[in-house]
């Protein structure tokens, strides 16, 4: 009986595809940092979503599945075309402990753009795209520890403090006024 | 000290979108594949398809379809001669063959009638070809179901839609209509009911400008048309067929559709436009049929 079902959810993925498809690009362009590279990423993400429909189960939504393919195909992308630039501890240790005075938008710009990808991916989804911390683990197949202990190494790699901005989590209390 | 995460936001939020992403984001849902399944021929098929027309020939159901149901109209019925079943796991066919009775003209009746059947058994063998892959375990599901519906049954016309739905991994649709005048008992075709080739010009440039139209007024809906603001695509939408499927409405208007991804993303599913009948005065042979 699931088989009628799925042409349900084809329009719901194409639906999605076409409400968020700019949201897609941004993810991808975040990780190529070129317009040919993102464009060919999105597409190739819609094919994989397509042919690998079936798969999508009612376990995850179908918001997650699709932001888990477009981060996996960049990152594919970027081993493939070996334009992922290697950063080394040293590296980041150099990038953390910079002048702060000197500190501004373009320098953590870089940092980011210099985290490792794992680092990265979640930095870029929980607060480039607000996804939640249960969502990302999801997306990239971790638990939900596993994903807070990334991030609080990240924002520390970035030399980043949290503020009312800047939570971990969500506000379990909902909005701040 | 606080690193200004806000302004990151802000500036990712700015990455420019290029023109090119509509495009890229249509071909791409546009060139998704249905799985193609190649189709084995065996003895064992041979034999299903035997059995599938002897099984029309000889059902209960069909003889009492045939002596007893009339499903519309008072002299021109149309009934349901086989409905053939399958469901499992990976599998399922929902055949549904349809028969029209009562017409004086016998030819034109049978003619139409063998159609049918020849489709419903010309499905059915399709279903068991790939039956038998999935059960080598060379593909996984498969379903087929076909069904038919009268859109149109007054005095003078008959329409009967016929669809079938195929899905494997993906789906499609597409969709038949039969026209068949009652009055004079012959089946009507689009270039019949014009004057010259001039109605395919016609009923195009109405088509194209109610896409626009539509995708104007509700920014769900896309059609593969030129001047929507899809640069560079490679397949736009440029005349109906001559054959174009048409069936005429309840209203006599005439009505144009199209299968699945003919001119749209598969999400917009068949899609079907009305044409008024003043766009088409000039053009057309007579008012008898469309007015």
């Amino acid at each position: 009986m699931g088989l009628l079902k799925k042409s349900k959810t084809e329009k719901e993925l194409t639906k999605f595809i076409l409400e968020n498809k700019e949201s897609l690009y941004r993810i991808a362009y975040s990780y190529v940092k070129n317009q040919e590279d993102a464009l060919d990423i999105v597409q190739e993400s819609i094919h994989k979503a397509l042919i690998h429909i079936n798969t999508l189960e009612n376990q995850i939504s179908l918001k997650s599945w699709f932001y888990k393919i477009i981060v996996n195909t960049s990152l594919d992308y970027l081993r493939k075309y070996k334009r992922l630039s290697v950063v080394d501890a040293t590296v980041m240790e150099a990038l953390a402990n910079g002048s702060e005075d000197e500190y501004h938008d373009l320098d953590l710009q870089a940092a980011i753009d210099h985290l490792p990808d794992k680092y990265k991916t979640i930095i870029l989804l929980r607060y480039f795209e607000d996804m939640k911390i249960e969502e990302i683990a999801k997306i990239v197949d971790e638990n939900v520890n596993t994903i807070k202990t990334r991030l609080y190494r990240a924002l520390k790699l970035l030399k980043v403090e949290l503020d009312e901005d800047l939570t971990i989590e969500e506000d379990k209390h909902g909005k701040k006024f | 000290m606080v690193r200004n995460f806000k302004s990151l936001k802000k500036k990712y939020d700015e990455i420019v979108i290029p023109k090119e992403l509509d495009t890229v984001v249509q071909e791409a849902l546009k060139k998704r594949r249905i799985k193609q399944l190649t189709a084995k021929w065996s003895a064992g098929v041979a034999a299903a398809a035997l059995l599938f027309t002897t099984s029309v020939n000889v059902s209960p159901a069909m003889a009492q379809a045939l002596s007893e149901v009339p499903i519309v109209g008072e002299v021109v019925k149309v009934i349901t001669v086989k409905q053939f079943e399958e469901e499992d796991d990976l599998l399922s066919a929902d055949i549904k063959v349809p028969a029209v009775t009562g017409l004086e003209n016998k030819n034109l009746e049978d003619s139409l009638n063998e159609d049918y059947l020849e489709e419903g058994k010309t499905l059915y063998k399709e279903f068991e070809a790939i039956m038998e892959l999935v059960n080598e375990g060379e593909s996984d599901h498969y379903a087929i179901s076909s069904d038919f519906e009268v859109k149109t049954d007054n005095e003078q016309i008959l329409v009967l839609e016929r669809y079938v739905s195929r899905i494997a991994g993906s789906s499609s649709t597409s969709l038949q209509y039969d026209t068949i005048d009652k009055k004079n008992e012959i089946l009507l075709s689009l270039p019949m009911l014009f004057k010259d080739d001039s109605y395919i010009q016609v009923i195009s440039e109405n088509i194209k400008h109610q896409m626009l139209e539509q995708m104007k007024s509700d920014t769900d809906k896309v059609y593969w048309v030129e001047d929507a603001g899809l640069d560079n695509f490679d397949d736009f939408f440029k005349a109906i067929k001559a054959e174009q499927q048409f069936y005429i409405n309840n209203n006599g208007k005439l009505v144009i559709s199209f299968d699945e991804y003919e001119v749209a993303p598969g999400y917009m599913g068949t899609v079907e436009f009305i044409i008024p009948t003043e766009v088409l005065r000039e053009v057309l042979v007579s008012n008898e049929y469309i007015h």
